[in-house]
């Protein structure tokens, strides 16, 4: 657990010295921020790969970062808030990262704080509730990054869930991947899935979308909803608090110069992503911006309007 | 160190005061050293004289000039600092002295001569420079020589400009003293002396795609005697020796000294403290040295598996990574260097201490740059950092080390045991008078 504290914790400060890095004078320093973006990268890893239950991340300590997306994976599921343990080929897939301590789980990500009250939902099945859903899961997807089957680990409630527990009923664990559903701790105040924690449902059809998931995809209120196994890869215009203005400003900097500090970390160097193969650069880009949450080319939006999210996930969006 | 000497700078610590380099000239007469302000100040040793025995050569300031202007490129809407990153001096080919200076992305020679004589006792003007009134000039004189006060001037030769994409971090004069070479973090250039509006570009590993960049180039310099040779070093640990005779573009490396990694130190910032902040050959061409964040290594140019030695600078900073990523000192770069015999090696730490590591007897000091401790004519004291353990009554703990104080910069004479310190915004000039042989 402390390794997952201490990762949390270098890749909030690496977030905020990339942020800084684009205000200070003299240009970018291209050295610096690769080796920032190398910790960062180490960290995320060990962070997703610490399988200590996720339990104490539910509050303040913030969310998940976004597993970097397999080759091959299956589209990563929604946000598992609980966390649930991937299923146990999933865990095998996992790229080798650093030497965890335990093996088995992977932390969830908490919920993002008291943002949405919702599931995260990958409405799966929940066509319902996908409107709604949507709007929870943009802010929340925001920051956390697709929760991928790979990543191992075993959720908070992982225990009593099998891997394939499903909460596709009430659309809040990860639809499309065998997440195990949460133990009973759905967020969603009434997800139909808090009696049935200790089921073993085979997951529900998977609305998981196509793991790359356009631009159009969360963020404003996506009419298709969100492929929920689909990682939140590029969230382009998540919130309307967020400002996309940015963007272009990022842009003209690049040229010639590596300047497009945004960009490059958005997209990331290599290594930092792992490219699904159907992904692309979106997926990257996106995938990237899971944990870092800056798409590339978009500025963070106001920090004080995230106040009330976790310091992670305001460190990650102010990226 | 037995005899001391300090030079402040100044008193007041400005930002734009902080020293960013210190260079001596190929006979140690003259000290270079340039600072985040833009400007250079250059200091000259006085000769002995047997007149004033105790001013055994000091440094005195000899010249002063702004070299570089911050600057603001308007199309990348990116302010360009003037801070001096480098200074290199020209061999001396007549009177004047010439060297090389360069911020983030210009180039600069400048011109230093002296001039300690005037012309007086003009036919047509008077002591004034006024035109005299023709009427009362009746005869004819030439005009002549007389001596007068000391006036160094300082002009700029060349400017070798928009030659670099990325932040210069270092250039080095090559040994057939026509061209020098200027590199950024992905790029090395080749330049004519004379020649401003074009360079060489030797060495690029930008990647076709900037997401898969995984190392920049951090320091790089050519060999003291064979003009085809240079080394440049990576972020990752690696140096590669090129020779320029084998292509034009010398990507492909001739040597590559890598060592490879101790996976029991493995720990987020593997690659930050890996990444070489600086490369210097040897005096003799034989060796080159290398400073990470904890070390610094000596290389035998002919075995590129590993270091040939390894020197702890501050190990006692392992545990510490963390704290120091967060405060940004991880990304502190030090330089090395050698002493004019190549026995000894010295680098910077932080506490205002610097280290000295004698190849041969492998006994290494510590030693602190700072006023209390620096008064003319005092002896250096050894200085030693406990790590917890025994504490002797003048040791340092770990923890009250001060990381503000940092010694980046250092250079040694080419020939005398003479150093130069940069400490923050204090220059430092430490001579080991009494003895003058070290080893």
């Amino acid at each position: 657990m402390e390794f997952k504290l201490e990762a949390h914790r270098i890749v909030s400060i690496s977030l905020g010295k990339i942020y800084n890095s684009r205000v200070q004078r003299g240009g970018i320093k291209l050295h610096k921020n690769l080796l920032v973006s190398l910790v960062l990268r180490s960290a995320r890893q060990v962070y997703l790969s610490d399988p200590c239950p996720g339990l104490y991340l539910a509050g303040p300590a913030g969310s998940p970062a976004a597993p970097p997306q397999q080759p091959g994976e299956p589209a990563a599921g929604p946000p598992a808030g609980w966390g649930e343990p991937p299923p146990p080929a999933a865990c095998a897939a996992w790229p080798e990262t650093e030497p965890q301590p335990e093996r088995p789980a992977d932390p969830a990500p908490p919920r993002v704080g008291a943002a949405e009250p919702a599931a995260p939902v990958t409405g799966a099945g929940d066509a319902l509730r996908a409107g709604e859903v949507e709007e929870a899961e943009a802010a929340w997807r925001r920051v956390e990054g697709p929760r991928e089957a790979a990543e191992g680990g075993a959720g908070v409630f992982a225990g009593a869930e099998g891997p394939r527990g499903a909460r596709r009923h009430c659309g809040c664990p990860p639809g499309g991947e065998d997440r195990p559903g949460a133990l009973g701790a759905c967020p969603r105040v009434d997800c139909r899935c808090a009696p049935r924690p200790a089921e073993d449902e085979p997951p529900a059809p998977p609305a998981v979308g196509p793991r790359k998931r356009g631009a159009a995809g969360v963020g404003g209120g996506p009419a298709g909803g969100p492929a929920p196994g689909s990682s939140p890869l590029k969230k382009p215009r998540r919130n309307s608090e967020e400002q996309p203005g940015g963007a272009e400003e990022e842009e003209e900097m690049e040229t010639g110069n590596v300047a497009n500090l945004i960009s490059i970390f958005g997209s990331s160097f290599s290594g930092l992503l792992r490219k699904s193969p159907g992904g692309g650069r979106e997926e990257a880009e996106g995938e990237e911006s899971g944990p870092e949450a800056a798409e590339p080319g978009q500025i963070c939006c106001d920090k004080p309007v995230l106040r009330d999210i976790n310091p992670w996930s305001t460190a990650i969006v102010a990226f | 160190m037995a005899i001391s000497r300090g030079l402040a700078r100044r008193t007041v610590p400005e930002a734009a005061d902080i020293i960013s380099t210190v260079e001596f000239n190929h006979t140690g007469e003259l000290l270079a050293t340039g600072d985040k302000g833009g400007r250079v100040v250059i200091f000259q040793r006085e000769p002995e004289s047997k007149n004033a025995p105790h001013s055994q050569g000091e440094y005195d300031v000899y010249s002063t000039f702004q070299s570089h202007e911050p600057e603001f490129d308007y199309l990348k809407s990116l302010e360009i600092e003037e801070k001096i990153n480098k200074i290199k001096w020209l061999p001396q080919q007549n009177a004047a002295h010439s060297l090389l200076s360069t911020n983030d992305k210009t180039i600069k020679l400048w011109k230093i001569t002296e001039r300690d004589k005037r012309p007086e006792g003009y036919n047509l003007k008077d002591e004034e420079g006024k035109l005299k009134d023709l009427s009362t000039v009746t005869s004819l004189q030439v005009p002549v020589l007389k001596p007068m006060d000391l006036m160094v001037e300082v002009s700029p030769r060349r400017v070798f400009a928009n030659g670099h994409t990325y932040h210069i971090n270092s250039i080095s004069v090559n040994s057939d003293c026509e061209t020098y070479m200027s590199a950024d973090d992905l790029r090395i250039n080749l330049w004519h002396l004379a020649i401003t509006d074009r360079s060489f570009n030797i060495v690029d590993i930008k990647p076709a795609n900037m997401e898969d960049l995984t190392e920049v180039i951090t320091a790089s310099e050519f060999h003291p005697h064979h003009c085809n040779l240079f080394v440049y070093s990576s972020s990752k640990g690696s140096l590669r020796l090129c020779d320029m005779r084998a292509a034009a573009l010398c990507d492909k490396h001739s040597k590559l000294f890598e060592e490879p990694e101790d996976p029991s130190n493995r720990s987020f910032f593997s690659e930050i403290i890996s990444s070489v902040s600086d490369v210097k050959f040897s005096h003799s061409g034989r060796y080159m040295l290398t400073r990470d964040y904890l070390t610094v290594k000596v290389w035998d140019l002919n075995m590129e598996a590993r270091p040939i030695e390894t020197y702890q600078v501050h190990d006692y900073l392992r545990s510490k990574l963390c704290s120091l990523y967060e405060n940004d000192c991880i990304f502190d770069k030090f330089e090395c260097a050698w002493n004019g015999s190549d026995s000894v090696i010295m680098t910077g730490a932080y506490n205002n201490f610097f280290r000295m590591f004698d190849r041969n007897t492998k006994r290494d000091v510590t030693l602190e740059a700072s006023r209390e401790s620096s008064k003319p004519r005092a002896v250096l004291k050894p200085r030693r950092v406990c790590v917890g353990g025994k504490r002797r009554r003048d040791d340092i703990s770990v923890d009250s080390l001060d990381f503000t104080k940092k010694i980046l910069h250092t250079a040694w004479h080419p020939a005398e045991n003479i150093i130069a310190i940069a400490a923050t915004n204090n220059l430092y000039i430490f001579q080991d008078k009494v003895n003058s042989e070290m080893h």
